[in-house]
C-alpha cells in the first residue's frame, strides 16, 4: 500500500471536472506567433491557451511558465486547426474560421476580429474544418475539411472564391506546393490530390493505398497528413509514412513506423513542439529529447 | 556602808593620791548639796590609770603585810598580836581599797560598756539611715527608669499625617496657632481629632448595621413569598399537563431535556440548542394547513447519564483530595503492577480517549421514510466531538453484495465535504497528547469513539484554526449556525444518494441497468450490449489495474474512494470498466476508466476512441444526471457506456484485408463515420431524431 500515490487532495466538484477535462483534452493545433515569442494552441473543448515560449525557454523558467498566459473559450467545438499570419491568428473548428489579432489576444475578454463560415452544401451537419492553409501570394486562405470540399477565401474582402470537389471523403491536411501555387490535400479516402489554384481543377491524384509498399489495410487508408517541398511529398496516415516524388508519382522510401501519423513538417527550426492526447504540449529544442511541457 | 568605806579610805587616798582628794572634796561638795553620793560620778573624775597603780600598790602593801604575818606568826609572841593586829587592820584597809578599786573597776567596765553600746546605736541608726536612704535612692531611680520607659498608648495609634490633619481637622480642634509651635499640644490635638472621626465613623457604622439588618430581613421575607411561590407553580404545571397533550405542545418534555442538557459540555450544549432551533424553523417553515405540532423531519434528544454527568463536577477540594488518593492508590497499585506497563499505558489511553457521559442523537428523517440516526459525543480530554451513524429504512434491506460499504456507519458519511474523511484529529494540540500515551493516530479507535469529521466540529462551534493555533477552543454558537442547514442538507442528500444506489446495486448485480422513465430518453431504443458483471474491487487492486494510471497520477483514486469493475460483453467483444464512486456521489460524478477487449486490447494510451467513450461518460456528465437530485448518474452512466460500445463496435471500419463479414452489422444510424483529425466516431446520442453524431 505504501505506493509513491499522489496525495489525495480535497477535491470538490469544480477541482475534480476540471481534473476530468484536462484528463481528456486533446490539443489538435498550435501556432507560433510572427514574432515567435508565443505559441497558440487549440484543444477539443474549443478552448485556446496563448503560451509564452520565450518565458518557458528563458534561463529563469519557473512552473508557471509553463502554464498559459491566457486561455479563452474560441469555439464551441474542437479547435481542429489554426495558422498564423503576420498580424492574425486564424482558428477554424467546428464549421467557421476566426480571426484573432495576435496583438489583442493576450487582453483578457479577447473578441474575435470576425468569423467566416464558407458556404456548405448540407445543413444537417456543420462540417468541420480540418486544415486551414494560407497562400501568401494570393492573400487568401484555403480550408478544407468535412464536407470534402477545398474552399479558397480571400483574407482581404473574406469572400469565398473557390471551391474544389474531388475528394469522396473528408479532407485531413492540406499542404502548398510553392513552385506551380498547388494545393495538395489528403483525406479519409485515401488520396492525395494536387489542385492547381489558377484553373481551379485537379491535376494530379495519388491513391496511396493502391500502392502496396506503404498500404496497411489493417490501419486503413486515410491520409492523416502531408508535407510537400515542391517536388517531394511525404505522406503518411493509415499507410506507412511514405516519401514520394511528386512528378513520376513514385513512392520512394518509406519510414518504418508502425503507428499511423497524425502530422509531420519539413521544419528547420531547433524549436519543434509536438501535442496530441492529453493536455500537454511538449516541447522540443534538440532533435533529440523532449525539454519540457507546456500545460493546459 | 558606802560612807564608812568612803571615810576610812580617806586618809588613804590622801596619801596615795591628791586629786582623789580633789574629787572627795567634790564629792563632799555634792554631797552636801543633794545628800546623797555617786559613784559614777566618781570614777569619772578617777584616773584610771592611778587606779590601777594603786591597785598594783596596794596588792603589795597585802602582800607584804601578809608575808609580815605571816612572819610574825611564825615568830609567835604576844606583842607580836598588837603588830599582828594593826597589820590586820591594815591589810583590811587594804582589802577595803580593794573593794573599792573593784568597784570602780567595775563601773568604769559598765560606764564603759553603756558608752560603746551607745555609740553602737548611734552608729547603728545611722547605718540604718542610710539603708533607708540609699533604698529610696534604688527605689526612686527605678521609678525614674519606669517614667522614662514609659510609653504612651497614644503612640500607638496610627494617626493621619501632619499635613491631613492640617487639612481636614476643623479649626478648632487643630487649633494651629498654638499646635504648630507646641509638639505636646499639636499631639493633643491630633489625639482629638483621632477621637473625633472614630466617633463619627463609628457612627456610620451602627447606622450601616442596623441597615444591613433591615435588608437582610427584607430578602427572607422576599425568598420566603419565591419559595411559597414555587409549590403553586408547579401545582399549575401538573395542572397543564392534560392540556398540553391536547395541543400537542409538549413543553414539558421539552423542558426536561432543557434540564438535561445544562449538564451537557459546551460543544454538545451549542450542537443541542443549533439543531433544537433549526428543527422548529424546519417545522414553521411547513404549511399551516397541518395541525401545529413538532415536524418529525429533524428529532433532537440527549442520552446518557446525567448523574455521571454531574459526578464530573465535583467541587475542587474534594476532587483534589479524591485525586491525591487516588495517586496515593496508584502509586501503591502501580508498585505491585510495575510488570505490566503496557497495561498502565492502556489505562492512561483509555482516560485520554474518555467521552462524556452525555451524547446528543440527532435523528434525520427523509421523504421515503428512511432515518439517519446521529449519534454526538464529546471527548473530554481532546476537547473534539465525534459522531456515530446508522441508517435504518422503512423497509427491511436485502443489502446486495457490492453494496456492502454504502451504507456502513463507518463509511456512510465519509468526506461529506471534500477531503473530509474523518480519520484525523481535527484538535492539532491533541497531537502532543497523543504522544504522552503512545497512540499513533485516532484511526484505530474510530470504530469504537466515531469519527470526528470536521463538520462535526463545526456543529459544535469548534474552530481550531490551523494558522493560529489556540491553547484553549471555545464552543461557538454562531459558527454552529452558519453550517447548520448546509450540513443537514448535505446529510439528507447523502442519504438519499446512498440508499438509491444501494437499490440500483442490487439491481446492477442481476445485470440489469435501471433506466427511470424520464431518462430513456438520453438513449436510443435499442441497447443491445449488456452489462454481465459488477463487483466491488480493493482500493489496491484498482491501482494495480494497468489502465487506470491516469486517473491515479491525477490524484482522484484516493483511499476515501469506493472501486468497481463493470463488464459489459458484446458478442465477442469485452468492455472493462473501473469505476471510482467519489463519497461524495452525486455531485461529484463517478469516473470510467475503460479497456476493451475485442481485436486485442484497446484502452485510452492506444486508441482515441476509447479515450472519447471515457470522455462522454466522465466529462459530459452532467447531461445524464437526470432530474434532481440525479440519483440516476450512475445508471445513466452505465446504459451510455453500453450504447458507446455498441457505436464503438458497429461503425469499426471493415478491414479489406480480412475474409468475413462484420462481426457487428451497423444497425445505428450516423451521419459520418469519422470526423475530424482524430478520426472519432459518432459517440454522441441525438433526441428525439435518434441518430448519433460527432461532439
Amino acid at each position: 500500500m505504501e505506493r509513491a500515490a499522489p496525495l489525495a487532495v480535497p477535491l470538490g466538484q469544480t477541482e475534480v471536472f476540471q481534473a476530468l477535462q484536462r484528463l481528456h483534452m486533446t490539443i489538435f493545433s498550435q501556432s507560433v506567433s510572427p514574432c515567435g515569442k508565443f505559441l497558440a494552441a487549440g484543444n477539443n473543448y474549443g478552448q485556446i491557451a496563448i503560451f509564452s515560449l520565450s518565458a518557458a525557454l528563458s534561463s529563469e523558467a519557473k512552473e508557471e511558465s509553463k502554464k498559459p498566459v491566457v486561455t479563452f473559450q474560441a469555439h464551441d467545438g474542437p479547435v481542429y486547426s489554426m495558422v498564423s499570419t503576420d498580424r492574425h491568428l486564424l482558428s477554424a473548428g467546428d464549421g467557421e474560421v476566426k480571426a484573432w489579432l495576435w496583438a489583442e489576444i493576450l487582453k483578457k475578454g479577447c473578441k474575435e476580429l470576425w468569423r467566416r463560415q464558407p458556404p456548405y452544401r448540407t445543413s444537417l451537419e456543420v462540417p468541420e474544418i480540418n486544415a486551414l492553409l494560407l497562400v501568401p501570394k494570393e492573400n487568401s486562405l484555403i480550408l478544407a475539411g468535412g464536407d470534402c470540399q477545398l474552399h479558397t477565401m480571400d483574407l482581404e474582402t473574406g469572400t469565398f472564391t473557390r471551391a474544389l470537389r474531388g475528394h469522396t471523403d473528408y479532407i485531413h491536411c492540406l499542404a502548398l506546393r510553392e513552385r506551380s501555387p498547388e494545393v495538395l490535400s489528403g483525406g479519409e479516402d485515401g488520396a492525395v490530390r494536387l489542385w492547381d489554384l489558377r484553373t481551379v481543377r485537379e491535376v494530379q491524384t495519388i491513391e496511396v493505398y493502391k500502392h502496396e509498399e506503404c498500404s496497411r489495410p489493417h490501419n486503413g487508408r486515410w491520409i492523416g497528413c502531408l508535407a510537400t517541398d515542391s517536388d517531394w511529398m511525404v505522406c503518411g496516415g493509415g499507410p506507412a509514412l511514405t516519401l514520394w516524388h511528386l512528378r513520376s508519382s513514385t513512392p520512394t522510401t518509406i519510414f518504418p513506423m508502425r503507428a499511423p501519423q497524425k502530422h509531420v513538417t519539413f521544419y528547420q527550426d531547433l524549436v519543434l513542439t509536438v501535442a496530441g492526447s492529453s493536455c500537454r504540449v511538449d516541447v522540443f529544442t534538440n532533435l533529440g529529447y523532449r525539454a519540457f511541457s507546456l500545460s493546459f | 556602808m558606802s560612807s564608812e568605806s568612803s571615810k576610812k579610805r580617806k586618809p588613804k587616798v590622801i596619801r596615795s593620791d591628791g586629786a582623789p582628794a580633789e574629787g572627795k572634796r567634790n564629792r563632799s561638795d555634792t554631797e552636801q548639796e543633794g545628800k546623797y553620793y555617786s559613784e559614777e560620778a566618781e570614777v569619772d573624775l578617777r584616773d584610771p590609770g592611778r587606779d590601777y597603780e594603786l591597785y598594783k600598790y596596794t596588792c603589795q602593801e597585802l602582800q607584804r603585810l601578809m608575808a609580815e604575818i605571816q612572819d610574825l606568826k611564825s615568830r609567835g609572841g604576844k606583842d607580836m598580836a598588837i603588830e599582828i593586829e594593826e597589820r590586820r587592820i591594815q591589810s583590811c584597809v587594804h582589802f577595803m581599797t580593794l573593794k573599792k578599786l573593784n568597784r570602780l573597776a567595775h563601773i568604769r567596765l559598765k560606764k564603759g560598756r553603756d558608752q560603746t553600746h551607745e555609740a553602737k546605736q548611734k552608729v547603728d541608726a545611722y547605718h540604718l539611715q542610710l539603708q533607708n536612704l540609699l533604698y529610696e535612692v534604688m527605689h526612686l531611680q527605678k521609678e525614674i527608669t519606669k517614667c522614662l520607659e514609659f510609653k504612651s498608648k497614644h503612640e500607638e495609634i496610627d494617626l493621619v499625617s501632619l499635613e491631613e490633619f492640617y487639612k481636614e481637622a476643623p479649626p478648632d480642634i487643630s487649633k494651629a496657632e498654638v499646635t504648630m509651635g507646641d509638639p505636646h499640644q499639636q499631639t493633643l490635638a491630633r489625639l482629638d481629632w483621632e477621637l473625633e472621626q472614630r466617633k463619627r465613623l463609628a457612627e456610620k457604622y451602627r447606622e450601616c448595621l442596623s441597615n444591613k439588618e433591615k435588608i437582610l430581613k427584607e430578602i427572607e421575607v422576599k425568598k420566603e413569598y419565591l419559595s411559597s411561590l414555587q409549590p403553586r407553580l408547579n401545582s399549575i404545571m401538573q395542572a397543564s399537563l392534560p392540556v398540553q397533550e391536547y395541543l400537542f405542545m409538549p413543553f414539558d418534555q421539552a423542558h426536561k431535556q432543557y434540564e438535561t442538557a445544562r449538564h451537557l459540555p459546551p460543544p454538545l450544549y451549542v450542537l443541542f440548542v443549533q439543531a433544537t432551533a433549526y428543527g422548529q424553523a424546519c417545522a414553521h417553515m411547513k404549511s399551516s394547513s397541518q395541525p401545529p405540532r413538532q415536524d418529525k423531519t429533524l428529532s433532537v434528544a440527549i442520552e446518557g447519564s446525567v448523574d455521571e454527568a454531574k459526578a464530573l463536577f465535583k467541587p475542587p477540594e474534594d476532587s483534589q483530595d479524591d485525586e491525591s488518593d487516588s495517586d496515593a492508590e496508584e502509586e501503591q497499585t502501580t508498585k505491585r503492577r510495575r510488570p505490566t506497563l503496557g497495561v498502565q499505558l492502556d489505562d492512561k489511553r483509555k482516560e485520554m480517549l474518555k467521552r462524556h457521559p452525555l451524547s446528543v442523537m440527532l435523528d434525520l428523517k427523509c421523504k421515503d421514510d428512511s432515518v439517519l440516526h446521529l449519534t454526538f459525543y464529546y471527548l473530554m480530554n481532546l476537547n473534539i466531538m465525534t459522531v456515530k451513524a446508522k441508517v435504518t429504512t422503512a423497509t427491511e434491506l436485502i443489502t446486495p453484495i457490492s453494496a456492502g460499504d454504502l451504507l456502513s456507519p463507518d463509511s456512510v458519511l465519509s468526506c461529506l465535504y471534500p477531503g473530509d474523511h474523518g480519520k484525523k484529529t481535527p484538535n492539532p494540540a491533541n497531537q502532543y497528547q497523543f504522544d504522552k500515551v503512545g497512540i499513533l493516530t485516532l484511526r484505530d479507535y474510530v470504530l469504537d469513539l466515531g469519527h470526528p469529521y470536521l463538520w462535526v466540529q463545526k456543529l459544535g462551534g469548534l474552530h481550531f484554526p490551523k494558522e493560529q493555533p489556540q491553547h484553549t477552543v471555545i464552543a461557538d454558537h454562531s459558527l454552529s449556525a452558519s453550517h447548520m442547514e448546509t450540513t443537514m442538507k448535505l446529510l439528507k442528500t447523502r442519504v438519499q444518494s446512498r440508499l438509491a444506489l444501494h437499490k440500483q446495486f442490487a439491481s446492477l448485480e442481476h445485470g440489469i441497468v435501471p433506466v427511470t422513465s424520464d431518462c430513456q430518453y438520453l438513449f436510443p431504443a435499442k441497447v443491445v450490449s449488456r452489462l454481465v458483471k459488477w463487483v466491488t474491487i480493493a482500493h489496491e487492486d484498482y491501482m494495480d489495474l494497468h489502465f487506470t494510471k491516469d486517473i491515479v497520477e491525477a490524484g482522484l483514486a484516493g483511499d476515501t474512494n469506493l472501486y468497481y469493475m463493470a463488464l459489459v460483453e458484446r458478442g465477442t467483444a469485452k468492455l472493462q470498466a473501473a469505476v471510482v464512486l467519489n463519497p461524495g456521489y452525486s455531485s461529484i460524478p463517478p469516473i470510467f476508466q475503460l479497456c476493451l477487449n475485442w481485436k486485442g486490447e484497446k484502452t485510452n494510451s492506444n486508441d482515441d476512441n476509447i479515450r472519447a467513450m471515457e470522455s462522454e461518460v466522465n466529462v459530459c456528465y452532467k447531461e445524464l444526471c437526470g432530474p434532481r437530485p440525479s440519483h440516476q448518474l450512475l445508471t445513466n452512466q452505465l446504459q451510455r457506456l453500453c450504447v458507446l460500445l455498441d457505436v464503438y463496435l458497429e461503425t469499426e471500419s471493415h478491414d479489406d484485408s480480412v475474409e468475413g463479414p462484420k462481426e457487428f452489422p451497423q444497425e445505428k444510424m450516423c451521419l459520418r463515420l469519422f470526423r475530424g483529425p482524430s478520426r472519432m466516431k459518432p459517440f454522441k446520442y441525438n433526441h428525439p431524431q435518434g441518430f448519433f453524431s460527432h461532439r
